[in-house]
């Protein structure tokens, strides 16, 4: 089972590589949508038995990462007419050595940190660091409103696997929560992109400088 | 004949050669050369194992007693040393002869066995403050011989930059042989790798070495110097006198104790700059800058061999740290020989064209194809090609490394990175070297000057062909070196237990040579075929270009215009341009230049505050007698409050 | 005798078998187009019609140019003897082959470029300068890849590097050299060997200049560099270590044919990248390789 598990981690951050190296926003919005999927599932391999609130939760997280969400955000490209490639700040390849580089550091950071023997083995803790390193290189490097968007969603989806670190002592609260959060994050943001574009012509987050004054 | 016969010798004809330099040129070179083959003879024999050689004199210098040894580390110096060194002169009476340079050859030829003998001397002192007189005259004089062509403006600029640099470098020397000799009690130098305090020097050794020896950070002054000086004293410094700076850091390394880190920081600072080193060279358009810059990237390959050494020293595994010593040792000695061809192949292109800009070159083989055929021969070796020297002593390092990697210890940390940075800078060192031999010798004549070239006599020929003959035989032949390596390497650390010959160092000679062999049949019946079939002679295509002209061949600009724009943020490229305007536009300007980042971003602006401050500093010094009567005043004012506080707190 | 016998037939098999794997390919992208498309056999009718050819060399080139080509054959020869081909071995290994194999591969490399450099064209100076660059990606992702074998097997040569299977890493391993394949063979997402736009290609502009014999042996070269590369691949992948020998031999052939047919594919269905998109693409292949040899590293310690 542990196995599993963290093939499925190294999977979401071989995924938090690709959306950084991904050059079009609907390559980006697919890889932010595949690793919520893959996240999804995992507390169903954490849980050993069958409960029906794990197996709701782990099906509102797929259908919620996986589906909803991603469409909303296609939606919100469309009717905004943006278009597809990513401006960054940060070039792709260095955005993706500072990726890669950020990984490796979570997997040794993580040998060092002082974690229950229960969570020794596992690639929760380095995943989740690597996760919230990703979503913050996207905040920082990327120059268009939904290449942020998504950002944020690793970011969350990092906060979401240390969750799950905690399924057995508080079961799904974190992320019941944190799904509902992010629900509500990704319809209020599909509103302000649309806010935005209309203020502006422009999705263009450095021309929201102007509003400084 | 003993080594301290030859090298009394060798010392005689040297000295003489001094006093014959000035007025009578061709006794000066037999006498250089005298000296040199009775110095490449001495370190022959104590590097065959006739033991190490030892004089002790009662007679005192600077009030210390003379103090030379030759052991085997040393005499793989000294015999790169004197090769060179002849080589050098040798050109010389061609390159800078009497006829071209009436007022500064004899001053050259003068300077040029100075540099030598204390070259020489750096090498056999075994005394502290001795060492510190040869270093600083060895300093002094590569200074006359860089700028001995005292009309160029940027001669004297990168002249000036030097013996600062060079200077910077011998304050922190003072420093680490006088605390070692307050610590040890006397000046004489000698293994002491028992005390453990004394290892925090290594760091001060570092410094004033690594600044000679061009190591990353440090190499500011090199480009410029190695670029302006006279090609055989360009080819001198890079050959042999960097290696001097590597030599100290062997040295004093292997003597003394060295703290936990020195491995780790070697190899981090070796890899480095190997990888940038060798990219600031790519983008170079100057032939010599180019081939400075890659002195840097060599010299990172030998750190790493000797950081991977002392790593290896610390956990006991000497199995792989002797093969990255080897490898090390091994570089000095093929950097030397083909860094020395390509500089004095440089000079044999200045001499033809005038010029040192790969773009107003092209199409020379034409007119120089013994230059081309040398040339070409040591670009190979330089990009660790096989069948070639520097692919061997690349292979020792790589295979050091990937065995530090096997063992998946702690060491391993070290040796990934420095594998992949030293794989990357050789992808660069051939794009670089593909693009200097392609680019000046290659196409047709960018200029009148190339148009019009003359290839070099035979006094310069001679020494390209006898360091290219090294360059082979470096290359076929490393097994008979091994044993004196390993005498080397038991000379720096008699720790580092030497190891047989590994099996596959014979084997991948004998595949080197099969390899050329086979390279060269292939060669004859690829072209026997051609001319079976018939050869015809046509344009160049050029996807039908009607019109071509020499002006609209690839650039080396335009080649290295890729990596150039990956690492724009360690290159910093300046580009002043006006771009043509109008439908019929008369004049545009395009001017690129990499600016030699580390000097320019960090040294200047240190050194431009430095100077402010100093300015400030020298507003007290004003000449009123008056205004210094004051300041003894104020300082028995200071000196009584600081004893009034000493007392009564 | 029987060593020089063994090394002159392995050697044998090499340069006759290379030319297969370029028709299987344009067959694979023939059948996807739905086309019959040409024989499987086409390259060898090339190679001998070319050798019969008559030679147009440039004004400007000089006899190295021809001397170039010889040699860039001769080290991607001297390559191919070097990898071992499941439980044949191969003819020649010692440790440290394979730096020996990536250095003979980088003097072909240097040798095209100066052959290119000769005639004093600008669209294969352009060529040139593309394909050093991207070599210098290409090449830091080989040694990392080879560093992975290395710590995963604590193997020093070649044969023993490549026959016990690979770990976790093996599917990070095999993405990373597919793509260096692509790149290193100038196939399609890189280069598109089909095209004749010259400026928007990398090997095929470096020898515009070539033609009769020396195109001949630049086309051969070029087609065991890719045997080369897709056997490199599929040993590296599959655990064809610990099968029988007759197995092993089938399974790598399947793999070659795999991989030939992947190569097919990719052509078919994805275009040529920009050339700014080049440098992700093998950075991420090289970051495949990292992470290929730090699992094999972190995992054989656990």
């Amino acid at each position: 089972m542990n196995e599993t598990l963290n093939l499925l981690v190294g999977m979401a951050m071989g995924l938090n590589l690709l959306a950084l190296g991904s050059g079009r926003l609907p390559t980006l919005i697919r890889t932010v949508a595949l690793q919520g999927m893959t996240l999804g599932i995992m507390p169903l391999l954490i849980e050993p038995r069958f409960e029906w609130p794990v197996v709701l939760v782990s099906f509102a997280t797929v259908v919620g990462k996986g589906w909803i969400i991603p469409s909303l955000l296609r939606r919100a490209m469309r009717t905004a007419n943006i278009d597809r490639e990513i401006e960054p700040f940060i070039g792709f390849v260095p955005s993706l050595l500072l990726g890669a580089g950020g990984t490796i550091a979570a997997v040794a950071l993580s040998r060092a940190l002082p974690l229950l023997p229960e969570h020794a083995g596992s690639m929760l803790v380095p995943g989740a660091l690597a996760s919230v390193l990703t979503g913050f290189v996207l905040l920082i490097g990327r120059t268009k409103a939904i290449s942020q968007v998504c950002g944020y969603l690793i970011l969350e989806n990092g906060i979401y696997l240390f969750g799950l670190l905690l399924i057995q002592a508080t079961p799904l609260l974190v992320d019941a929560g944190i799904l509902l959060d992010v629900t509500v994050g990704v319809f209020v943001i599909g509103i302000i992109v649309d806010r935005i574009q209309r203020a502006f012509d422009s999705l263009d987050t450095r021309k929201l400088t102007v509003l400084r004054e | 004949m003993t080594a301290g016969f030859l090298l009394s010798v060798g010392a005689v004809a040297a000295v003489a050669a001094t006093a014959a330099g000035r007025r009578l040129p061709r006794i000066w070179l037999s006498l250089v050369s005298l000296a040199c083959a009775a110095a490449l003879a001495a370190s022959v024999r104590v590097l065959a194992g006739a033991g190490e050689w030892e004089w002790r004199s009662t007679y005192a210098l600077a009030g210390q007693p003379v103090h030379l040894r030759l052991d085997a580390l040393s005499a793989l110096f000294l015999a790169l040393l004197s090769f060179i060194g002849c080589s050098g002169a040798v050109f010389s009476r061609e390159y800078w002869s009497d006829e071209h340079k009436p007022d500064s050859a004899p001053r050259g030829r003068v300077a040029w066995i100075s540099m030598l003998i204390c070259m020489a001397l750096v090498l056999t002192v075994s005394n502290g403050l001795h060492f510190l007189i040869a270093w600083e005259l060895f300093a002094v004089c590569g200074y006359f011989l860089l700028t001995l062509d005292r009309g160029n403006g940027d001669a004297r600029a990168a002249g000036w930059l030097y013996l600062t640099c060079s200077h910077a470098g011998t304050l922190a020397l003072f420093a680490f042989f006088s605390l070692l000799a307050v610590h040890t009690g006397s000046w004489d130098l000698g293994p002491m790798r028992d005390r453990p305090e004394l290892a925090p020097l290594f760091w001060l050794a570092l410094f004033g070495f690594g600044v000679k020896a061009g190591l990353f950070p440090l190499h500011v002054w090199l480009p410029s110097a190695h670029a302006n000086a006279p090609s055989h004293v360009s080819a001198l410094m890079s050959g042999v006198a960097i290696k001097m700076g590597v030599y100290g850091v062997l040295r004093f390394s292997g003597w003394l104790p060295t703290p936990q880190a020195a491995g780790w920081v070697l190899v981090a600072l070796g890899a480095s700059g190997a990888l940038f080193g060798i990219v600031f060279g790519f983008v170079q358009n100057d032939l010599k800058r180019l081939l400075a810059y890659c002195s840097v990237e060599n010299v990172g390959i030998i750190f790493v061999g000797l950081g991977g050494a002392l790593i290896a020293l610390r956990h006991g595994e000497a199995p792989w740290g002797i093969l990255l010593l080897a490898g090390a040792l091994l570089h000095v000695w093929n950097h030397g020989a083909f860094k020395s061809l390509l500089f004095l192949g440089s000079g044999s292109l200045m001499h033809a064209t005038g010029t040192r800009e790969l773009s107003r070159m092209g199409g020379l083989w034409r007119r120089m194809p013994w230059s081309t055929v040398l040339f070409a021969l040591g670009a190979v070796a330089v990009a660790g090609l096989p069948p070639l020297n520097g692919f061997v002593s690349e292979w020792l390092v790589y295979l050091g490394l990937f065995q530090a990697a096997a063992t998946r210890t702690v060491a391993a940390w070290a040796a990934v990175p420095a594998a992949i940075a030293l794989a990357t800078a050789g992808a660069v060192a051939l794009a670089a070297f593909a693009k200097a031999s392609s680019v000046a010798f290659l196409g047709a004549p960018r200029s009148d000057a190339a148009h019009n070239a003359h290839e070099c006599g035979p006094l310069m020929r001679g020494p390209m062909l006898a360091i290219a003959a090294l360059c082979i035989l470096l290359a076929f032949l490393p097994s008979l070196l091994w044993p004196a390596l390993m005498r080397a390497a038991s000379d720096w650390n008699p720790a580092l237990t030497a190891v047989a010959l590994p099996a596959a160092m014979p084997a991948l000679a004998l595949i080197q040579a099969t390899l050329a062999a086979i390279a060269a049949v292939a060669v004859l019946l690829l072209v026997s075929r051609a001319t079976k079939t018939g050869v015809r002679r046509g344009p160049t295509w050029d996807c039908g270009f009607a019109a071509p002209t020499p002006r609209i061949q690839y650039t080396g600009g335009s080649f290295s215009g890729i990596v150039e724009g990956w690492f724009g943020w360690l290159l910093q490229p300046q580009r002043f341009a006006s771009d043509p305007r109008g439908t019929l536009p008369t004049s545009s300007v395009r001017v690129a230049r990499i600016p030699e980042t580390v000097l320019e971003r960090i040294v200047g602006p240190v050194a431009a505050f430095v100077t402010g401050a100093s300015a400030i500093a020298r507003r007290l010094q004003h000449g009123r007698l008056q205004a210094y009567l004051l300041y003894i005043l104020a300082g028995v004012f200071l000196v009584g409050i600081t004893v009034f506080l000493g007392v009564f707190l | 005798m029987i060593i020089a016998l063994d090394f002159v037939l392995r050697l044998a098999l090499w340069i006759a078998l290379a030319p297969l794997l370029p028709g299987i390919i344009n067959k694979v992208k023939a059948w996807v187009a739905g086309r019959r498309g040409p024989p499987v056999l086409q390259l060898y009718f090339d190679l001998a019609r070319l050798w019969r050819k008559g030679v147009v060399l440039s004004d400007l080139a000089s006899p190295a140019f021809l001397a170039a080509s010889a040699v860039g054959w001769v080290a991607i020869a001297a390559a191919t003897t070097l990898l071992p081909v499941g439980p044949a071995g191969a003819s020649l290994s010692f440790q440290g082959d394979f730096i020996l194999l990536i250095y003979c591969l980088a003097l072909a490399r240097f040798c095209t470029v100066w052959a290119a450099m000769e005639t004093g064209s600008a669209f294969e100076g352009m060529g040139s300068a593309r394909e050093v660059s991207y070599a210098v990606l290409a090449e830091a992702t080989l040694i990392a890849a080879v560093l992975a074998l290395c710590v995963q097997t604590r193997s020093l040569s070649l044969p023993g590097m490549l026959a016990p299977a690979t770990g976790a890493g093996a599917i990070l391993l095999a993405g990373g050299l597919f793509i260096v394949l692509l790149a290193e063979n100038c196939r399609v997402p890189f280069d598109d060997p089909n095209t004749h736009l010259e400026l928007t290609m990398i090997h095929e502009v470096m020898v515009l200049d070539h033609s009769g014999p020396p195109l001949a042996v630049i086309l051969h070269g070029a087609s065991m560099k890719l045997l080369l590369f897709a056997l490199l691949l599929t040993q590296a992948v599959l655990p064809t270590g610990h099968l029988a020998p007759a197995w092993a031999g089938v399974a790598i052939g399947a793999g070659v044919l795999a991989v030939t047919v992947g190569v097919g594919l990719v052509e078919s269905l994805l275009a040529r990248f920009a050339f700014r998109r080049v440098p992700l693409l093998l950075t991420m292949a090289f970051l495949l390789c990292l992470f290929a040899l730090l699992i094999a590293w972190k995992g054989g310690a656990a």
